[in-house]
């Protein structure tokens, strides 16, 4: 009802009304044929704005809603979205978007240059500032319209991974006469793209209910409604995948992951996500400061095994704060190896006394970890350190032990840039100054970050982060322990799912047997 | 209700207690609530170890196959009957420090409301309605985000949150005591009201106080178990039941013994209390007053 | 007026309970930490400036009595005004408070239906063996911590034999094992109420009375005394509406409920005040006004209770 309510008000009653009684005939002809794809995911982004999250989970929506200038798939492999086209210009202070004719959003507007314009501007001004967003997109100084479909970015400073981003979460481009007329809120709980999906409904805690926009600029969803549920426990959603009541499931966990391997219905489909998980060293207080001790531990600690065991051989080892797909690594670095007898050798180097106490700070809510802390632990008491795991509510764990430097010798890190460029983590772990990075001050470091950022120069980024990742290394800054491994769990009846590494699952070319 | 029946009950007790040792409540609730107490108490000596051997290759090893391990591993391989029998110090602790000090405190501040009245009283009954309006287990989260979790926490805020509810059971004992004639004849000789109070006040309002404390154990013992399963009570090193709960909850659906034997460990020790504190009701109880 | 001075000083100190519990919540809440991290708490690329212009959108740098007043404006006039992150508090609510008042009232069914007949038998049954053996079982009720007892349902029911959905809340099925576990551990109270209820009815005058007339026991039981024992069972809920919402907070996260305790729990993990007070406050609101409901109506009948 209150939707043919807003078409009516929208000053096209004629076709509104035409439109309206051709659907409540097609309807029940239609009911039959309908398909309908049930997704499971564990968490509600609370938001459908884009500026307003940084949700994995409302990526894998807003994947299938939005979309940006740029489109990025599931190989990550940069393409043109809304724009066809991107140059630089003006050396390379000026970059000229040409977009693509004929796109629609859901409620029958025109996407053109002034729908760009007014995304921009939307997320750098006052509305941007109320969410999280705002701040990944401030090397943007404004967008100007050279024409209905050419737009100009005027840019504050080089910004090297700002082409990927604009294929994301922030950057997905939102209509303005909508956004006007149903006001802000209203866009928070029934926003409006271009993506191959439009929201019927969405209800917090409960789920969203998507339905196939049949005017998509690029082919058509072969799917007419996509059902997705936020179940956040892990058992109830398994329950229901391996009952058949669920198509997909994202966010498989680990311990189910032999269960999805046994089952006849259902695949386990995996694929290297962005999430790494490390611990970093407090190397300002305890025996944490010598770097000889952070190296023993590192030695210490059997990740190969850990994998094995506790995350069902799901990621890989890792050497720096990020996984093989992410711009940036460097596959010539290894990790310490595990080597216990080394590690005892430099804790005497150190002079480091048996049974000395150290402690290793995590978030509560964070069960894998959990485990993996108290069999770091068990590692550790081999070479004669007892560590203490001590574990805090998420909020505190972000606001007072990591910002403010009061963590223990170690605490926990985990990651998961979906740019999948080194750029983002290393600057978060090791420039000076920044939230993440409570201890760690070294001039090198800041260097080599802060010139990898001012250039587009692929080789030169590149080779820049390859040095922060061997320096990080050699000094033993983290541990870097592994890179999870993105899950999915697809019914046997599912066609043509293709598993996104960052989650934004995109629903449109399943089929269903 | 009168002066003759609270007397005669209360003096009567030691005679016909012996005989009402032979009901199903008290041998049941004593076997259960003894048997595991003494296991728990015999930790140390049974499984020096503290149950925080982690042995991956053991991990999740089904229950029943073996002699090293009768009720399976969890995910780490630890021993899950060894870890039962450490985790009860957790509950048993939090479950008797808890229910004691609101015994304790509560007792205090009900007789001296009740036997003074006024602003004192006033303040217990208002408090009483406040927390009354607040469910435990929210308030219990909120603070526990401001102090971070812990065991010694949530005792304290059990005592906090249940002191009120023995000060009104002792304020209303005392209400009706204090007018009766032994008291009248005990503050005309003179006594100081603090010798009054706990020498001829207390004594008589002792049956519901030791009931309520029974079921207070009991109950309390749940309530840690919900805390902790929710992260908020005891660290991850050490084993208590709540804890194994919330870390066996994820492989419900491959192991279900790591969540099945942590929860009838609870769940029989509480009935334990129970039957426990349900015989004493009928001992010590016969008005009604603790139902 | 006795009477009215009564009603009045009762209604008085409720809302005087009410102001006491939203001001200790709004002052807590703000003693944890900072939303603005938490909102930003996955997106690099934050500066200290960004942060303080998200705690001047939200209005966290007014003082802390402006912040209350404003709460409590916003509670008065109902429209509850705006979480921090997701929109519309009264939006949020309006699906919250239903679904936990059907999880309570299906539960209360659930004890109700299982209560009132195992109560009845083991009062006309007196000291036998079916009256022992519910009396021991009722007291196994009261013993389960009730999150694993949700969580036994779901591995019976869900997994080993899948027959109900073990979480969710669209279909009618999807209630059956949150109420069920709700509902089994209230019965463990209820049947031993009904019993005693029916003890003392039975033995009343004018049930003696009935029966001296000749009535069926049938007609004596379900007429007189169960009306009794119904009574007895409402108060007594009334007065463990506290514990039943405190204890429907636990399960509902069990089986994603999404209720009021759901949406509290999150509201305190993301530091979202205005939704967290909004929340406790409906829960604190919805106490209070039961309790006093049965304050007033146990103070109307029984006017011994007035001066305690």
């Amino acid at each position: 009802m209150r939707i043919l309510f807003r078409y009516l008000t929208a000053k096209n009653v004629v076709r509104s009304t035409l439109l309206a009684s051709c659907l409540t005939f097609a309807t029940p002809m239609m009911a039959f044929a309908e398909t309908t794809l049930n997704v499971a995911q564990g968490r509600d982004p609370q938001n459908l704005d884009p500026i307003d999250t940084f949700r994995l989970a409302w990526g894998s929506i807003a994947s299938n809603v939005f979309d940006g200038l740029v489109f990025r798939g599931e190989d990550l492999q940069l393409k043109p979205g809304l724009a066809t086209n991107w140059e630089f210009l003006d050396n390379e202070t000026r970059i000229r978007f040409t977009l693509r004719e004929g796109v629609e959003f859901h409620n029958g507007e025109p996407f053109n240059a002034e729908a760009v314009k007014y995304t921009f501007d939307r997320l750098l001004g006052e509305e941007g500032a109320k969410g999280p967003q705002r701040g990944n997109y401030t090397s943007i100084r404004e967008v100007v319209v050279v024409d209905e479909l050419t737009v100009d970015f005027l840019m504050e400073r080089p910004d090297p991974v700002l082409i990927t981003k604009l294929s994301g979460y922030g950057a997905m481009i939102v209509p303005p006469k909508y956004i006007e007329e149903v006001g802000e809120e209203a866009f928070d709980m029934k926003p409006v793209g271009t993506g191959p999906f439009k929201i019927v409904e969405y209800t917090p805690t409960v789920g969203v209910k998507l339905e196939r926009f049949d005017n998509y600029w690029n082919g058509n969803a072969n799917v007419d409604n996509v059902n997705i549920r936020f179940i956040p426990e892990d058992a109830t959603r398994m329950a229901e995948l391996l009952s058949g009541g669920i198509d997909i499931s994202l966010n498989i966990p680990t311990p189910s992951v032999e269960t999805i391997k046994q089952s006849d219905v259902v695949d386990l489909v995996d694929v290297d996500g962005p999430s790494v998980v490390i611990t970093r060293f407090n190397t300002e207080n305890g025996i944490t400061v010598d770097p000889r001790v952070r190296k023993a531990i590192s030695m210490a600690v059997d990740r190969d095994t850990i994998i094995e065991a506790l995350l069902g051989g799901l990621a890989s080892p890792i050497s720096s704060a990020q996984g093989e797909r992410s711009f940036g690594n460097d596959t010539s670095l290894q990790p310490y190896p595990y080597d216990p007898e080394g590690a005892k050798t430099l804790l005497q180097e150190a002079g480091v006394a048996p049974g000395s106490e150290i402690a290793l700070d995590i978030p509560s809510n964070n069960d894998t970890f959990r485990e993996i802390a108290q069999v770091m632990a068990a590692y550790l008491d081999q070479v004669g350190l007892k560590l203490k795991v001590r574990t805090h509510e998420t909020s505190v764990f972000f606001n007072e032990i990591v910002t403010n430097g009061k963590s223990g010798e170690m605490f926990y890190f985990g990651w998961g840039g979906w740019t999948f460029d080194f750029d983002n983590t290393a600057y978060l772990l090791y420039h000076t100054g920044e939230r993440n990075n409570p201890y760690i001050d070294d001039a090198k470091l800041n260097a080599l970050l802060e010139e990898e950022r001012a250039t587009y120069n692929t080789q030169v980024r590149r080779d820049a982060l390859q040095k922060v990742a061997a320096y990080a290394h050699e000094h033993a800054l983290d541990l870097p322990l592994y890179n999870l491994s993105t899950l999915y769990g697809v019914n046997k009846r599912v066609e043509g799912f293709v598993p996104a590494p960052d989650d934004r699952v995109r629903y449109m070319d399943i089929t269903l047997k | 209700m009168t002066d003759q029946t609270q007397q005669k009950s209360v003096r009567a007790i030691p005679k016909f207690l012996m005989s009402r040792y032979f009901k199903f409540e008290f041998i049941a609730g004593a076997l259960l609530t003894g048997i595991l107490t003494l296991l728990v108490l015999s930790s140390g000596v049974i499984y020096p170890d503290g149950g925080a051997k982690v042995d991956l290759l053991a991990r999740l090893t089904p229950p029943f196959l073996s002699s090293e391990h009768p009720l399976g591993t969890d995910p780490l391989g630890r021993d899950i009957l060894e870890r039962i029998i450490h985790g009860g110090r957790v509950s048993l602790l939090v479950g008797v420090l808890s229910a004691i000090g609101s015994v304790v405190l509560g007792t205090v501040i009900g007789l001296f409301a009740g036997y003074y009245r006024g602003f004192l009283d006033t303040f217990v009954m208002r408090f009483a309605d406040v927390q009354l309006a607040l469910p435990f287990i929210l308030m219990a989260i909120t603070v526990i985000a401001i102090v971070g979790p812990g065991i010694d926490r949530i005792i304290i805020l059990m005592i906090v949150s249940q002191w009120v509810q023995y000060a009104r059971l002792v304020r209303s004992s005392v209400l009706s005591l204090r007018e009766r004639e032994f008291v009248q004849a005990a503050r005309s000789y003179g006594l100081p009201d603090v010798k009054i109070i706990f020498s001829h006040i207390l004594p008589n309002a002792m049956g519901p106080l030791i009931i309520l404390l029974t079921l207070n154990v009991a109950n309390n013992i749940l309530l840690e178990s919900s805390l902790t399963f929710l992260g908020l009570g005891a660290d991850p090193q050490t084993p208590s039941w709540g804890g194994m709960l919330s870390e066996g909850r994820s492989y419900i659906q491959t192991a279900w013994w790591v969540t099945v034997f942590p929860g009838v460990a609870i769940m029989l020790t509480v009935l334990g209390l129970n039957l426990l504190g349900d015989w004493l009701r009928d001992e010590l109880d016969p008005l009604g007053q603790t139902r | 007026m006795p009477v009215f001075r009564f009603i009045l000083q009762r209604v008085f100190q409720a809302i005087l309970v009410t102001l006491a519990v939203t001001l200790f919540v709004a002052f807590a809440i703000r003693l944890t930490g900072d939303p603005a991290i938490m909102m930003t708490a996955e997106s690099s690329n934050v500066t200290e400036e960004d942060l303080s212009r998200i705690r001047e959108a939200l209005g966290l740098n007014r003082p802390f009595f402006v912040q209350y007043f404003d709460f409590i404006k916003s509670l008065l006039t109902g429209d509850l005004g705006d979480s921090f992150f997701r929109g519309s508090i009264r939006d949020l609510i309006g699906i919250a408070l239903p679904a936990t008042l059907l999880l309570a009232v299906a539960s209360l069914g659930v004890s109700i239906l299982i209560s009132i007949p195992l109560g009845i038998h083991s009062a006309l049954h007196k000291g036998g063996l079916s009256d022992q053996i519910i009396r021991v079982l009722s007291l196994v009720g009261l013993s389960f911590p009730n999150f694993w007892l949700g969580i036994m349902f779901v591995l019976l029911f869900s997994i080993t034999f899948p027959l109900l959905p073990a979480s969710g809340f669209e279909s009618w099925s999807a209630l059956i094992l949150p109420a069920m576990t709700i509902g089994i551990i209230l019965t463990a109270t209820n049947v031993r109420l009904v019993r005693t209820q029916m003890l003392e009815t039975l033995s009343a005058q004018y049930v003696m009375v009935a029966r001296a007339k000749g009535m069926t026991e049938g007609v004596v039981i379900y007429k007189h005394a169960l009306r009794n024992a119904a009574i007895a069972i409402v108060t007594f809920l009334g007065l463990q509406f506290g514990n039943l919402i405190g204890g429907l907070v636990v399960v509902e996260l069990v089986f994603n409920w999404p209720g009021m305790g759901t949406l509290s729990i999150e509201a305190i993990a993301q530091r979202d005040y205005p939704l967290l007070q909004a929340t406790v406050s409906i829960l604190a609101i919805m106490i209070v006004a039961v309790n006093l409901a049965v304050d007033l109506v146990y103070g109307l009948i029984d006017p011994r209770i007035r001066v305690a």
